[in-house]
């Protein structure tokens, strides 16, 4: 095996094969990090420019697009508040907060780092054992897929903050929202008004962009300040090796969520990220420190995103079927390029699977090489004066969210979410749940009528399969988890809280 | 916002008007009605990179998906009938929702300018199914009323006609389940959670080969070169032939002159070596019909699978 590896690398070895890998990790990053332009848009537009190139060249350059805009995402959910991609939605929390206390270089070092790690840690899950999770996902059908929606709904819990109730009446409002378009079953309008525009539902990344992006330039021009408001890149003390290593629990659990979560057809980063997050809050000896700026936070929510890129591949790569709009994507272009995945692949193409695997860590390297130099960068954003930076951010969030579909109603969602979010953040309602449910609601719906299509409307089927039981039990188990610690919390915070009032406050 | 989006195209379609016979005189747009990443977005990649040559123009590529690729229709049919905006359409947009949806546009509409290619739909079994080819399928489905469950993408979709059309020749009712999408569809067949499937070659010949699902028939009126051992439908005892083409229409009240303009430049572009070479790099072929051949196409699917919905109803 390792002497396959080897021969992987040599395959790689050349000038345009790393030319190409490097230049779509920088393209990746830059298209990541601009709000409203997502990995899936990056991948799709420069997929017909790689017909007229090798597959040596035109594929390392893919893989290096879609894993540097995962990444990319980081960059302004940490400086500016704002996800750049939907994956990047969970560092938002813990990230930006640092970044409000100086610490923002930290953050972003540990994005990256962990970015990396799991992405590392992936890669080589999928050497060893893309085959096995292949098959595992296989096992998976609608009524698994409805338990494991359901267990990822609990992390909305892990996100409310001080107030539960608040956080789910977010969760409630984003259901919601997730029911207006065509019925997933029947092709029925829901909710549409009349409106051709919502038949196809609220998008969520125009929203996503009007509900982080909007309210952070609204308050910080509220605030009327002339200072540097977007952290300064550079500021603050670095992240040691160290300390990195300090959290190297997180980092393998989190990396096995992605892993895990990205092998499953249909589930991605986006959910990846919440549930490493929410997971982690939970297992955590300092989870306190979540929501208020937790390196552990922001180390899980990257280290899963990321793990997600490589684990994506493997239902497509073992049996040609793919995940979701990236590995689509991709497996149009595997096929352009005359690489046809699926399970001739492994035996007929053994070398170019090693290949990949070799592409895959390489460009991992990069992407550790070029993150830094972005971290770098970001300091000349910190001199960018308000006045300039806010209606620029505010532009650019326009434009991404009509570039998701070129559509103006899109538009029209970014501003009412911008509102809605000042409003929210006032009365301290939290918008991570809401984007959760938003998320997650619309796949549950259609795995539930699924499954009780299989079942002729039987709930039978949610119990029966040891898998779907398994994480019906699991859901329950971090339920009552969550309700315990609420409970012994709101005992300790109000012995906690006096006492922080009797220093002042300064804590809050 | 319709309003805005049109009063955009219309601004930038005035400039033009008076200089019809000059068309086109500036980038004609072609709309993908669909999200990036599926066949139609990388047809759409392929022919927008080849049209300049023949067009005289550059053909840009806009992607602008929604309510399953009729909010693109809807649009261009409200909008300027100028020929600086073309829909690529098929057969679920152009003529089965049209007539049987309450949507903001109406089969006729659209003038079709070339029809680009067509799949026909490979109806495939799961490895475990108790039946190997059509007459077993239909003999199971007869003796076993809704216990045949297969593997569905959307209502009205693809594979959604291509069982209600078995479903409507053989007499047999069986129960579909909707994936969204021909992924996840043909994953549940070859974990064993569904027993059949119809879908695009491209999708299932590979599982095929690898003895992941047996196949059944083809939509078509001959065998598919990927899978020449497979019969088609008729042959296999059922009559059916669905056809998912893809193909270049304008809106209805667009001038004669421009619409044969276009007519030429697609006809130029479909013989273009480059463009067969291109188009075969995405697994997919040429089977071009000119404008007028097109136009009758349209009007015998339109008629079948009103015919179709019309029984569906009973």
């Amino acid at each position: 095996m390792l002497d396959n590896i080897l021969e992987g690398f040599m395959l790689m070895a050349n000038f345009g094969t790393l030319a190409a890998a490097a230049v779509g990790v920088i393209a990746g990053i830059i298209t990541g990090a601009i709000p409203g332009l997502t990995a899936t848009m990056a991948v799709a537009v420069l997929v017909p420019f790689t017909f007229f190139v090798s597959p040596i060249i035109g594929i390392p350059f893919l893989l290096g697009v879609f894993k540097g805009a995962i990444y990319g995402g980081s960059i302004p959910a940490i400086t500016i508040n704002t996800p750049g991609t939907a994956a990047a939605a969970a560092t938002t929390i813990d990230g930006h907060a640092l970044a409000q206390k100086g610490q923002a270089r930290r953050a972003l070092e540990m994005a990256l780092y962990a970015c990396v790690f799991g992405d590392l840690f992936a890669t080589i899950i999928l050497i060893f054992a893309a085959q096995m999770l292949a098959q595992v996902a296989l096992e998976f059908s609608s009524p698994d897929f409805t338990m494991l929606l359901l267990f990822s709904l609990t992390m909305i819990a892990a996100v409310s903050g001080k107030s539960m109730v608040k956080g789910l009446i977010a969760a409630a409002a984003g259901a919601l929202i997730g029911v207006i378009g065509l019925d997933p079953m029947s092709g029925t309008s829901r909710f549409t008004f009349g409106v051709p525009d919502m038949m196809g539902g609220i998008s969520l990344i125009p929203l996503l962009i009007g509900m982080f992006a909007l309210p952070e330039a609204i308050i910080q021009m509220e605030r009327k300040q002339k200072t540097i408001s977007p952290i300064d890149g550079n500021a603050g003390p670095k992240l040691s090796a160290k300390e990195f290593s300090s959290h190297w629990r997180t980092l393998c659990r989190s990396s096995s969520i992605g892993a895990f979560i990205g092998a499953l057809p249909g589930m991605g980063a986006e959910i990846a990220c919440w549930i490493a997050y929410g997971v982690s809050s939970k297992r955590s000896r300092r989870p306190h420190e979540y929501g208020k700026g937790s390196m552990e936070g922001v180390a899980a929510a990257e280290s899963a995103a990321n793990a997600t890129c490589p684990a994506c591949l493997v239902p497509m790569l073992a049996f040609a079927i793919p995940g979701d709009t990236v590995t689509a994507i991709l497996l149009g272009a595997f096929m352009a390029h005359n690489i046809n995945p699926g399970p001739l692949l492994f035996q007929q193409h053994g070398e170019l699977i090693y290949a990949l695997f070799a592409v895959l860590i390489v460009s991992n390297l990069m992407l550790l090489v070029f993150g830094r130099v972005a971290i770098r960068w970001l300091r000349n954003i910190g001199f960018v004066p308000n006045g300039l930076l806010l209606p620029s951010v505010i532009a650019l969030c326009f434009a991404g969210s009509f570039a998701v579909n070129s559509s103006y109603f899109d538009m029209v969602v970014t501003l009412i979410g911008g509102v809605v979010g000042v409003l929210m953040r006032k009365m301290n309602v939290p918008v991570a749940p809401l984007i959760i449910s938003l998320l997650l609601a619309p796949s549950l719906e259609q795995n539930i009528r699924q499954s009780l299509a299989f079942s002729d409307g039987s709930l039978g089927i949610f119990v029966t399969r040891p898998i779907a039981a398994g994480l019906l039990l699991l859901t329950v188990l971090s339920i009552a988890g969550f309700a315990w610690s609420q409970i012994r919390q709101s005992k300790s915070t109000s012995d906690l809280e006096s006492t922080v009032e009797e220093q002042g406050g300064k804590a809050v | 916002m319709r309003k805005f989006l049109i009063g955009m195209l219309a601004t930038v379609a005035m400039t033009s008007a008076a200089a019809a016979q000059g068309f086109p005189d500036k980038p004609v747009r072609l709309v993908t009605p669909y999200a990036p990443g599926g066949s139609h977005s990388l047809h759409a990649g392929v022919i927008t990179s080849l049209a300049e040559a023949h067009l005289g123009q550059p053909l840009i590529s806009v992607i602008r998906p929604g309510g399953g690729g009729a909010i693109a229709a809807s649009e261009i049919a409200a909008g300027q009938a100028d020929g600086y905006v073309l829909l690529f359409g098929d057969p679920t947009i152009n003529s089965l929702r049209p007539q049987i949806e309450a949507l903001s546009y109406k089969v006729d509409d659209f003038v079709p300018i070339a029809r680009i290619n067509y799949s026909p739909a490979v109806f495939v079994a799961g490895a475990d199914a108790p039946f190997s080819d059509l007459k077993g399928m239909v003999e199971y489905a007869k003796a076993n009323p809704n216990k045949l469950v297969y593997s569905s993408d959307n209502v009205n979709g693809f594979t959604y006609v291509a069982f209600e059309l078995l479903k409507k020749a053989s007499g047999t009712e069986m129960k579909g389940i909707q994936f969204g999408g021909g992924g996840p569809a043909i994953a549940q067949v070859i974990g064993g959670h569904t027993m059949a499937y119809a879908g695009d070659p491209a999708l299932v010949v590979d599982h095929i080969t690898s003895g992941k699902v047996k196949p059944i028939c083809v939509t078509d009126l001959e065998r598919h070169p990927t899978v020449p051992d497979v019969p088609t439908c008729k042959e296999a005892g059922q009559d059916i032939v669905w056809q998912f083409w893809r193909g270049i229409l304008v809106k209805n009240g667009t001038p004669q002159d421009v619409i044969d303009k276009l007519r030429d430049a697609f006809k130029k572009i479909s013989d273009d070596e480059g463009f067969r070479k291109l188009i075969a790099s995405i697994r997919s072929s040429v089977n071009y019909l000119d404008g007028p051949e097109f136009a009758e196409l349209l009007e015998r699917e339109q008629a079948d699978l009103k015919a179709m919905a019309e029984n569906l109803k009973q």
